[in-house]
């Protein structure tokens, strides 16, 4: 079955690359232009997200990390050949694999001199301009996998819904974007690495003025009480290994209740595995979106 | 008797100011007729001012404690791998069972904490006797063996930022009612120390001088290690682990007025609660509304004080 399911792979991929042999292409990463050889047909993918928008674009990985820790990126990606973790790449097995291209990002991205013999290497982590930034690593990978009209299918479609999410976003006061880790809280403002939910939404943050740290700031519950959201966007860090309500049970005491998201029932949970271990990755993108889009329409 | 008076007169203020400082702007003076006020209080003020006190107090003693038993003044909870060890026992508990209630998850990490700190006193036995700076030195060894295999277990399953951010730096920025009512334990751990206080004093003596005096140096052992254990994995569980208070205040007070724990506990139990609450108090100020760990301002002001004690008073 693996065996198949990476001849199919490498197949497609052959079949897609055929018009765009050879043709060396230059393509935007996070650390500036990178000029491809020609069109990779093997890659080894070591950052989540770029899996997730690979695989919207129809391109399956030759090579993922041992764990891939969101459930959604399907059978492809999961029977891919293991080559390390994110953090230390498994460089016998990425050797073997003999990539034509690496794909790092977000936290393997320091792992570039490390695989830089083995094959070329380009950084797509994602930084903090989540939006901006996930639709130019979509139009880099369409061009350097010779998919731009899918890539531009993909843009569209993420545009309409950002515009549909917005429009359900008008008028409906202000946000606050919290993390919840055991009891603790942080609050992640509009500069910080989930602060897009703001500008997409077009939400104002619920206190003005605030200078925020793109790993969220530790916050009191008074905190909360003080701001007083029209509504709370909760990513709960430990939802993510498994620990379902955990979130809800934090934010259950009087300080949260009196605000008026809790009041009018506004107090939105994300699906934190794909928005924290994927984010900016094309389906979780949408998937975010979507959920965003259904709390605010209620 | 002097030092006690003064440092329960610099605990006043400090309350004060404590429960008048936080996120929300409330006049506390007006929790009589505002609800809002009395709700902010009751909920968030009172529980944080209390909470910090009782950890800094407990985490006192809980240092004397250990010094007393392991014959050495540069011993802490945080030094000889008892936090690390309640922090692995927590990971194991919430990988193995993750949604157990809060109570398991803190037995767990008591239980792990406890055999931590037997395993410590194994390793410090077989130390020539005279080499007193060892001991610290096998204990920040045993933490760093223990604290590798918590970041490895963290790095294997994604749960790095959540032990950080849970365990590692202490803070009480999630404290509330409801929230920090363990600490209750972990404070009458510590008063229990205060009862037997004279027998740990026959105990830093060293084993045999101990059982020649007629003390039961096991019994005696076991209590302070049972002291120490819950009051760590009590504090590490509700706020986080809190560096150096263990420390630095039972150090100080001995310079001050000796090592007569029936009269120096009490002192160190306030010096530690001061400490503690200031600390915490600049936290919430620094960079108001957000918060700085109080295990941050400690780390930065503790380093400091630790290494003024190691250059006043070196190895006796």
């Amino acid at each position: 079955m693996l065996r198949l399911a990476r001849l199919a792979a490498v197949a497609s991929a052959i079949a897609f690359a055929v018009p765009a042999v050879a043709a060396a292409v230059e393509i935007e990463t996070a650390k500036g232009p990178v000029t491809l050889a020609g069109t990779p047909e093997k890659v080894a993918v070591f950052d989540i997200a770029a899996i997730d928008t690979l695989l919207a674009l129809g391109i399956v990985p030759a090579g993922v990390p041992d764990k891939l820790y969101v459930p959604y990126l399907g059978e492809d990606a999961a029977k891919a050949p293991k080559v390390g973790t994110l953090f230390e790449p498994n460089l016998e097995a990425v050797a073997g694999l003999a990539p034509d291209l690496i794909v790092i990002g977000g936290r393997s991205s320091t792992q570039g001199d490390a695989l830089a013999p083995i094959a070329p290497v380009i950084d797509m982590t994602i930084g903090s301009d989540v939006v901006a930034e996930a639709k130019a690593r979509l139009t880099a990978y369409g061009k350097a996998f010779g998919r731009e009209a899918r890539a531009a299918e993909l843009t569209a479609a993420l545009d309409a819904e950002l515009t549909a999410v917005a429009r359900a976003a008008e008028g409906q006061g202000t946000a606050l974007v919290l993390l919840t880790n055991g009891t603790k809280l942080s609050a992640y403002g509009a500069g910080s690495r989930f602060g897009w939910i703001h500008s997409a939404l077009g939400l104002p943050q619920a206190r003005e003025g605030l200078k925020t740290d793109t790993h969220g700031d530790a916050i009191s519950f008074e905190f909360i009480a003080e701001t007083n959201p029209d509504w709370i966007f909760v990513i709960d860090r430990g939802a993510a290994i498994g620990e379902a309500g955990s979130a809800a049970a934090t934010l259950d005491n009087p300080l949260v209740k009196g605000t008026r998201a809790a009041k009018a029932e506004q107090i939105v949970y994300l699906s934190p595995a794909p928005i924290y271990i994927a984010g900016g990755g094309y389906t979780s993108l949408m998937g975010t979106l979507a959920e965003l889009k259904a709390a605010l329409a209620k | 008797m002097r030092l006690a008076a003064l440092l329960t007169l610099a605990l006043i203020p400090l309350s004060a100011l404590s429960l008048m400082l936080g996120a929300a702007s409330v006049d506390v003076a007006a929790i009589g007729h505002d609800p809002q006020a009395a709700l902010i209080f009751w909920v968030s003020r009172l529980p944080r001012t209390l909470a910090v006190l009782l950890t800094g107090a407990a985490l006192a003693v809980a240092g004397v404690i250990l010094q007393q038993i392991v014959r050495n003044r540069f011993v802490e909870p945080g030094t000889t791998g008892t936090g690390e060890g309640a922090a692995l026992g927590l990971l194991a508990i919430t990988l193995l069972a993750p949604g157990a209630p809060i109570i398991v998850k803190m037995l767990v990490a008591s239980a792990a904490a406890l055999a931590t700190t037997f395993l410590f006193l194994r390793l410090i036995r077989r130390l020539p006797p005279r080499e007193v700076l060892l001991v610290p030195l096998v204990g920040l060894i045993l933490a760093g063996v223990l604290q590798a295999a918590v970041t490895f277990i963290g790095w294997q399953t994604d749960l790095l930022q959540y032990i950080g951010t849970w365990l590692m730096s202490g803070e009480f920025s999630g404290v509330i009612a409801g929230r920090y009512e363990l600490l209750w334990i972990a404070g009458a751990a510590a008063a229990l120390a205060y009862v037997y206080a004279d027998r740990f004093v026959l105990l830093g003596l060293g084993r045999d001088a101990a059982t020649n005096l007629g003390l039961d140096t096991e019994r005696v052992l076991h209590l302070g290690l049972a002291v120490v254990s819950i009051v760590t994995a009590l504090v590490v569980v509700t706020v986080g682990m809190i560096p150096f208070v263990g420390l630095v205040v039972p150090n100080l007070v001995s310079r001050l007025m000796g090592d007569n724990l029936r009269q120096s506990l009490p002192v160190v139990a306030a010096g530690g609660a001061a400490l503690v609450l200031a600390c915490d108090i600049l936290g919430r100020a620094v960079r108001y509304p957000y918060e700085v760990p109080v295990g941050t301002v400690l780390g930065v002001l503790g380093s400091a004080l630790f290494l003024w004690l190691l250059y006043r008073q070196p190895a006796r």
